[in-house]
């Protein structure tokens, strides 16, 4: 019923294609990320879908109704935007049953669910304050409450947390986890934070410059990204992506990386990627699944830097194209100016097309 | 060249207490970072430290000779703003050497200054640019840049990059980091962002209500917080602080849930768990404390796995990515020597042989 369907749907602005060609099917119930940088469209695709924008070209179907013509206002969805439009007149309380009062439910449902809604974004306290004086973080809460408390089948969020501070942001995430977790909505949500999609979403769409690159579950993304944009884009730090050129070799097939030598041995799935390169390849690896290997046995990169943020400890290595990182959980007594010795771990390693940028799969 | 302290200064605005008997010494080329919540005084102190306030109470030195009747012209120390301020009808390059010509430098001197910095920031590329066709990180280097070339005692910088995504602010933290050690200068930042604190500072000072509550290297004041307030502050996800009963040879904490050896220690309150020291596994009856998977976060890297265990909630961070589902029955153990003890107050509880050196 609340499924939604995007059919070859394009959006122009004049002579700017803000959206090309997009396909997505965001199941009933489900939490679809829409992940990008700013300007890749996922706004755009946000909009056309709330009716605040019409489509170019293509279809978006709630269910096997065709959404076109109908009104933002008929078309049943909720939306939380950055900016929260709270009315400051008013108490929380009467911001939170606004759309029940309007809509002319009976006092009594009105005061169940305000209160129900309340409770669960943690604003039983704070019902009779006047809006004007809260927080920024209160004031985002109670826009989602007043959204989520009409419980639409489809509910729709445009960085809903970018103005929120950090510490308040890691909360928010379970809260509205669990809010779609208890309505089942489906949940739309718009963000440029590979944390927030990676954190809550069932599965994420990742845009770049109104194409979109990926579409899967956040592991699937983060584990065999589709293109280097999406390589470079999840995670934090991204992927490490070194140039480099397959190579047979009397140990086995490798990559030749330039300066810093030759690649470990490829495990078989790798090494059939490999062999369906056409040319130079890019060999990517996570920072996090890297490990320290004797002199002779890995990598050898210069550490230009350490960073040591609470347990975790961020080496950087060589520079630029040949650049890379690594993250250990522990500190590796490596300081800047030493030579470090490192392997990926053989299952983590992800080739690329170096000419289109495309994964390279081994099957 | 520049050491800059307070001894025992206090700022109020009218009832307002902006800084609460701040004493500091930042050392002579030092990444010096002050980290707070918003009005922990962190910004009054910068104003302070320029001389665009006065204290009520105490002095601000700097290499060693009170200033707090110098005006902030003849202080020679150079501020980056968080809201950049760049001249939008000048190029990158006139930005630049704005302060320089406003100064009466020579020209030779203004280029040789200017492309040193440049060439520092990575920007040479771009001087010719005005600021509307510049990046946000760009911007911000141009800015740093036109500080950079007033060849300034020290630079303060407040929350300077916050406005950057956060890929960016990775790499620019780092870049700030390296420029400070080539320009061999005092830097003091401020930021609300505990990871880019720990990354960049040579020695912090935690801020709370105005007050310095702790002050050390990134690591000292992670791995021995002086309070809770401290130890929650930094890291992320947060510090697990719960409430701990002490009875007879063993400490309760979370509904009994979790039972630990008590510790050589009087008047524990509470108990701190660093969510990267909790480990999980699949509840088989006996070792550990039992709890439900309440909701799990896959980073890639590591998985947050926020828990309940005796009714309290709490988070633990795990390697890689393990596979757990919510509503999973789990045991929860950690390293007794990795917890944290706080007394009534929140203030951290050391064995008494350690000697107090906090």
């Amino acid at each position: 019923m609340s499924a939604i369907r995007l059919e070859n749907l394009v959006k122009r602005f004049g002579a700017f294609t803000a959206l090309k060609t997009m396909d997505l099917a965001v199941d009933d119930g489900e939490f679809m990320a829409l992940l990008g940088p700013s300007g890749c469209g996922k706004s755009t695709t946000m909009n056309m879908i709330a009716g605040m924008e019409r489509p170019s070209e293509g279809r978006i179907l709630f269910g096997d109704r065709d959404m076109a013509g109908v009104a933002m206002g008929q078309r049943g969805v909720g939306f939380v935007f950055q900016n929260y439009a709270i009315f400051t007149h008013m108490s929380v309380r009467q911001n939170l049953s606004y759309g029940l009062r309007m809509g002319g439910r009976p006092k009594a449902e009105v005061a169940q669910r305000t209160g129900a809604i309340a409770d669960l974004l943690q604003l039983g306290d704070l019902l009779d304050r006047p809006a004007a004086g809260l927080s920024v973080n209160i004031l985002q809460r109670v826009a989602i409450g007043r959204s989520a408390v009409m419980e639409p089948a489809i509910f729709l969020l445009d960085e809903p947390l970018s103005n929120v501070d950090a510490a308040f942001r890691a909360v928010m995430r379970t809260e509205l986890k669990q809010l779609q977790r208890q309505f089942r909505q489906t949940m739309v949500y718009v963000t440029h934070d590979q944390l927030e999609a990676m954190t809550m979403a069932d599965r994420i769409a990742v845009m770049d410059h109104g194409v979109l690159q990926q579409v899967g579950r956040p592991l699937e993304i983060y584990n065999d990204p589709a293109n280097l944009f999406v390589a470079r884009f999840i995670g934090s730090p991204g992927m490490n992506l070194l140039a480099g050129l397959p190579l047979e070799t009397a140990a086995g097939p490798v990559v030749d990386l330039g300066a810093i030598g030759h690649s470990p041995v490829l495990a078989p799935a790798q090494a059939a990627a490999a062999r369906r390169a056409r040319g130079a390849v890019v060999y990517g690896f996570r920072p996090e699944q890297v490990a320290t290997v004797p002199p002779g046995h890995g990598m050898a990169m210069p550490v230009s830097f350490v960073e040591r943020i609470g347990a975790r400890t961020i080496l950087h290595l060589g520079h630029g194209a040949q650049g890379a990182k690594a993250v250990f959980e522990n500190d590796v007594g490596l300081s800047p100016g030493s030579m470090a010795h490192l392997a990926p771990i053989p299952a983590a390693i992800r080739l690329f097309d170096a000419e289109t940028g495309v994964a390279l799969r081994g099957t | 060249m520049a050491e800059i302290a307070f001894r025992h200064v206090t700022k109020r605005y009218g009832r307002t207490l902006a800084v609460d008997d701040a004493s500091f010494t930042v050392a002579d080329n030092e990444f010096f970072c002050f980290f707070g919540p918003p009005l922990s005084g962190k910004s009054t102190i910068l104003r302070l430290i320029l001389g665009l306030e006065k204290p009520d109470v105490g002095e601000v030195l700097i290499d060693g000779r009170v200033v707090n009747a110098v005006s902030p012209a003849a202080r020679n120390i150079a501020m980056v703003f968080q809201n950049l301020a760049l001249f939008p009808h000048m190029t990158a390059a006139g930005n630049i050497r704005f302060p320089l010509v406003e100064r009466g430098v020579p020209e030779l001197q203004i280029r040789a200054r200017m492309a040193d910095a440049a060439e520092k920031l990575h920007i040479t590329h771009i001087l010719h640019k005005f600021p509307g066709q510049l990046s946000g990180g760009e911007r911000q280097r141009v800015a740093i840049a036109r500080a950079l070339v007033r060849d300034p005692a020290a630079y303060l910088m407040d929350d300077p990059i916050s406005a950057l995504d956060a890929r960016l602010r990775e790499e620019t933290r780092v870049e700030l980091k390296r420029i400070q050690r080539e320009a061999g200068r005092t830097l003091i930042y401020v930021t609300h962002d505990q990871e880019e604190a720990m990354s960049v500072a040579d020695r912090m000072a935690i801020l709370e209500h105005g007050a310095i509550r702790q002050i050390g290297t990134p690591s000292q004041i992670y791995d021995h917080p002086a309070t809770a307030y401290v130890a929650r502050f930094l890291g992320s996800p947060m510090m697990n602080i719960l409430t701990a009963t002490r009875q007879g040879y063993s400490v309760s904490a979370a509904g009994a849930a979790i039972q630990l050896a008590a510790p050589d220690l009087t008047g524990i309150a509470s108990l701190g768990l660093r969510p990267e020291d909790l480990r999980v596994s699949p509840w088989a009856g006996g070792t550990g404390s039992p709890a439900t998977v309440i909701e799990v976060e896959p980073l890639g890297g590591h998985t947050v796995v926020t828990l309940e265990a005796g009714g309290t909630r709490l988070r633990a961070m795990l390697r890689g990515q393990p596979d757990i589902r919510v509503s999973a029955q789990v045991a929860l153990t950690c390293d007794p020597a990795r917890v944290h003890y706080f007394g009534d107050s929140g203030e951290t509880l050391r064995p008494s042989h350690q000697g107090g050196s906090e």
